[in-house]
């Protein structure tokens, strides 16, 4: 019993880090059609900051969390107003802007993340933070992991209540469900866009932050938290926050039950085998409205 | 007026020609290379690899430059980012060698950028002393400009029988990883085990880049092995150090491949390091020359050079070093003395048999108290081993 | 006549490129089978991608399986067969990928196409490590450089005379349609599952070859480097900066591109993707319509300026 739970568990763990990371890119993609693949290069910075600060600084790197949701919501502010708003602006139709902001993004893969070889080297980095073992009914794991565990969870609820509660929240859901009709009814894009890509970057630095606790970091570490996102939040429908949610989730279940039922070595090609069969009968995702 | 200028033109060149001849003697030696600066490459080059070369082109010249069959000559080191990427490697060598026609290289890393080069170096016959190739494959290849520096893995996995056989270890665990370094050390190792009688009571593969490992680790701990060892890539030697610390998986050895030699390994775990094995080869205390290298790695870099493949590294940069001064840059000439010659280095003498260094021995390290050990063979050892590995701290 | 001028113009451009071999030196030929690799692969791509807008992420997929096919065969089955049948297993492959995926479209096409990549990467991965008991392959006693770039440059521009066939035929206009609007394209009387399915099984049958013929160059074959997402999405990044739904545009971009990597590459050797970046960004921003887009802008502008020139003379003639 205590095994079972503990194999759920960690692919819980590894499932609640996956749907963070895919929250930000779902929700930039589900409101503004932007398919932001530099995505995973902001998780990055997030960590190095997060690194940076633990390690110069001395800060707890838990508090230091909110700092870099902070930095990054103005960065996501800045590259906004430089990159994307001219594409929704001039874009003809939303496919256009899909595709314009796909290579925009590249650009911007390709600039983040050479400028973070420059400045910190490609050596790999961690430290150590509450690395001691919890025993919880029997079943063991690391404190750091169960605490990226609780704020992943944490702030894709959070999120998911802003989105279902407040008024923004409600504006940002009206907004992906009708753009025209939004705009009939007095919703701002000018204020909405921005903040929203903001938001999402934020989430990203915030996974960054937390996977630093856990993972060594280096420059080329956000690539395959890119494709992970992509696939998680085409798993649980696009533009479905908890969708994201819960197909992250269930990709992190996917992933312990399989190591454990076939070999690791097998793993990766089942979690793509379920994504693959997942799509294939459910065109929209899992949890498409 | 148009005659005028053509002549004033003619002498201008005939004056120009003139100030380099007497500097002709005097040319740089050009010394070419393509290594990973971006990309999932990067952190292994730019560990071990790189920082080295440079350190090496700088000595040299801050000395007066190469010694060139007693004529001493700058060296000129034309580096290039090959992206990770293996066509970009073929390509960069191709002009470096093809077209530049540089005086001398550098490989790149990893092994698989070394295959794909390799026989362009023999095309253009220019020899190679790779510092992050590592395999019998390589070595089948029979390519008379490769030399390897590292141990093979057939080596080190002799090396870690004989010293678990000295401790009268009957079991052990193995995971690996699914590449080509993964396999080959499997392979030797089950062998290696079979002859010292040592049981294999779990071996378990998995892929690069993965993220968990608790449940493997957990069905390991239930089969309660004497030794353990991950035949792994950096990453993933952080995963399964942090995980069996978690879940108390505590044997009496505890081995871990490539990543244990990086000082961030020590960095990152400090205490918890402790009693922990892997591949290396040195340390500041197995010679006053590594102790020099030692120090001036920390001085120029400001980090630690890694135990494993950065010494070997240098000592390939040494052995390029003394080949030249006997032979100059005549690249028939080089390769042939490097392959019947004994050279001295910091991690002692090195001589090579088609192409594979056969002097250094597998060895096998150990952290303790900060340091990362040699504790076998004993000729080499710097430290006596620490055995059963004391419970994680 | 379009037609026959476009065919007429590759041929010559295939015939001057194939003296490359003797005239460039090894650096510059290097480069060339570069531009011309990416030639064939983004004007493939677009024959289908650009014309239909389901964007696939698969060529990595058909590449590598190509190569994989060299891997294998290469040694027992000489080159000249080993090409074609690398293109012929991806063109397979996408048929059977086609036939499952093609309902999808928008993202869910581009992510499942990607998947599937990765998908074969891992199968082949652990057929290799369980079966062969290793993951890479050797492959020696291979061709010398100029035959492997005559190769490329004979699929490339078979890859480009087909998709300017394509373009022309009612098969390309039936993929056009199928772009524009599916559901009337049906109502018109396309079979449009099937014109899909052909369309990506040919361009990935080119793709494929291309990934069989470069293999060779890698001495050491293993699923990480030739399934390297990295070449598909380079591929589609040139399609699209060149403009996808033109001939030319992915065309000249390949060139454009990877002459102008090399050149940051060899220039800037420690920032040159961050001045790549910041071009690519501003290359979308400020010409959104593709490189293929740059010389009818230009045109038009040059034009506009003329007859603003003409008029002003004509007034000034007037007055």
């Amino acid at each position: 019993m205590t095994f079972w739970l503990e194999l759920a568990a960690t692919g819980l763990i590894t499932g609640g880090i996956y749907a963070v990371v895919a929250i930000g890119l779902n929700l930039q993609y589900g409101l503004m059609r932007i398919m932001n693949i530099s995505h995973g290069e902001f998780l990055m910075l997030g960590a190095y900051f997060t690194w940076l600060a633990h390690s110069v600084l001395k800060v707890n790197p838990l508090v230091f969390v909110p700092v870099v949701a902070l930095v990054l919501f103005v960065a996501g502010l800045a590259v906004y107003r430089l990159c994307f708003r001219r594409i929704s602006r001039t874009a003809p139709s939303v496919d256009v802007i899909e595709a314009r902001s796909l290579l925009v993004s590249f650009g911007l893969m390709f600039l983040v993340q050479n400028a973070a070889y420059l400045i910190w080297g490609a050596d790999l980095r961690g430290y150590s933070f509450l690395d001691e073992p919890v025993d919880i009914a029997g079943a063991r794991f690391t404190a750091n992991r169960l605490v990226v565990f609780g704020f992943a969870l944490g702030a894709s609820l959070v999120l998911l209540a802003i989105l279902r509660y407040t008024l923004i929240g409600k504006a940002v859901r009206a907004m992906m469900q009708s753009p025209t009709g939004a705009q009939l009814v007095g919703i701002d894009t000018a204020v909405l866009h921005p903040a929203v890509f903001g938001a999402g970057l934020a989430l990203a630095g915030v996974a960054g932050a937390l996977l630093s606790m856990v993972y060594e970091i280096s420059p080329a570490m956000g690539e395959p938290y890119t494709v992970t996102a992509l696939i998680v939040i085409t798993l649980g429908g696009l533009g479905s926050t908890a969708g994201a949610l819960l197909g992250g989730l269930l990709l992190g279940l996917v992933e312990a039950f399989g190591m454990h039922f076939t070999s690791p070595s097998l793993k990766m090609l089942l979690s793509y085998g379920v994504f693959i069969a997942v799509l294939l009968a459910r065109p929209k995702g899992l949890f498409a409205r | 007026m148009k005659l005028a200028s053509i002549l004033t033109r003619i002498a201008a060149a005939a004056v120009a020609a003139a100030a380099i001849a007497p500097a002709f003697a005097q040319d740089p030696v050009r010394i070419g290379y393509a290594i990973a600066r971006t990309g999932p490459w990067a952190a292994g080059a730019q560990v071990t690899q790189e920082p080295n070369y440079i350190m090496w082109a700088e000595q040299v010249n801050a000395r007066g430059g190469l010694n060139v069959k007693g004529v001493k000559r700058k060296i000129e080191l034309i580096g290039l980012d090959d992206r990770s990427d293996m066509e970009t490697v073929v390509r960069s060598y191709e002009k470096l060698m093809g077209s530049d026609k540089v005086d001398l290289i550098l490989p790149p890393w990893s092994t698989g950028a070394n295959f794909a080069m390799m026989p362009l170096a023999q095309k253009y016959g220019y020899p190679m002393l790779a510092p992050t190739a590592t395999g019998r494959k390589l070595l089948g290849m029979k390519n008379p400009y490769f030399f390897a520096l590292l141990q093979q893995p057939d080596r080190m996995m002799d090396a870690l029988a004989e010293y678990l056989a000295a401790r009268s270890a009957k079991t052990a665990a193995v995971v690996y990883v699914d590449e080509l370094f993964g396999l080959e050390q499997f392979k030797d190792l089950e062998e290696s085990l079979k002859k010292k009688n040592i049981q294999i009571v779990e071996k378990k593969s998995y892929p690069l880049g993965v993220k968990d490992l608790q449940p493997v680790l957990n069905d390991i701990k239930a089969k309660n092995p004497d030794a353990f060892i991950a035949l792994s890539y950096p990453p993933d030697t952080f995963l399964i150090t942090g995980q069996s610390k978690a879940i108390g998986f505590n044997p009496k050895l505890f081995y871990a491949a490539v990543g244990t030699a990086f000082p961030v390994y020590r960095d990152k775990f400090g205490p918890t390091a402790e009693g922990v094995m892997g591949l290396g080869t040195w340390n500041p205390r197995t010679s006053p020359a590594a102790k020099a290298y030692f120090d001036a790695h920390v001085a120029r870099w400001k980090k630690e050079p890694d135990r494993w493949a950065s010494a070997h590294a240098w000592a390939g940069l040494q052995i390029l070093e003394q080949a030249v001064a006997k032979v100059g840059l005549d690249r028939k000439a080089l390769r042939d003395y490097i392959a019947n010659n004994e050279f001295d280095t910091i991690i002692g003498k090195m001589r090579f048999r088609n192409g594979e260094n056969i002097s250094t021995p597998g060895v096998v390290s150990q952290w303790q108290g900060g340091e990362f050990e040699v504790v076998w063979p004993p000729e080499r050892s710097t430290s006596p081993a620490l055995y059963p590995k004391q419970p994680w701290k | 006549m379009m037609l026959h001028r476009q065919l007429r113009l590759l041929a010559l451009g295939g015939a001057v490129l194939a003296t490359a071999p003797w005239l460039l030196s090894d650096f510059a030929l290097s480069l060339t089978l570069t531009c011309v690799m990416y030639a064939g692969l983004a004007v493939t791509w677009a024959m289908f991608s650009g014309a239909t807008g389901y964007l696939s992420l698969a060529t990595a997929a058909f590449f590598g399986i190509g190569a994989y096919v060299t891997a294998w065969g290469f040694g027992t089955m000489p080159y000249g067969v080993v090409v074609p049948l690398g293109g012929i297993a991806a063109a397979a492959f996408a048929l059977l990928v086609g036939a499952a995926c093609l309902h999808l479209r928008g993202a869910y096409f581009a992510v499942i196409t990607f998947g599937l990549g990765e998908l074969v990467r891992h199968a082949i991965t652990y057929f290799e490590k369980s079966y062969a008991h290793t993951v890479g392959r050797v492959l020696s006693d291979t061709p010398e450089s100029w035959v492997v770039y005559l190769t490329v440059l004979v699929i490339s521009v078979a890859a480009i005379g087909a998709a300017a066939v394509v373009r022309s035929s009612r098969f390309g206009l039936a993929l056009a349609g199928i772009g524009a609007d599916e559901e009337r394209a049906q109502t018109l009387g396309v079979n449009t599952r099937r014109t899909k399915i052909l369309g990506f099984a040919l361009s990935a049958f080119f793709a494929g070859a291309l990934g069989a013929a470069m293999a060779v160059r890698w001495t050491y074959i293993e699923p990480n480097s030739v399934f390297n997402p990295f070449i598909g999405f380079q591929t589609v990044l040139i399609a699209m900066v060149g403009g996808a739904h033109t001939l030319i545009g992915p065309l000249l971009s390949s060139v454009v591109f990877s002459v102008l990597t090399e050149f940051l590459r060899l220039q800037f050797p420690y920032a040159f993707l961050i001045v790549l970046g910041l071009l690519l960004i501003a290359l979308v921003l400020y010409l959104p319509g593709g490189l293929a887009s740059a010389w009818p802008l230009a045109r038009a502008r040059l034009a506009a300026l003329r007859s603003r020139t003409v008029s002003l003379e004509r007034e000034g003639a007037g007055g």
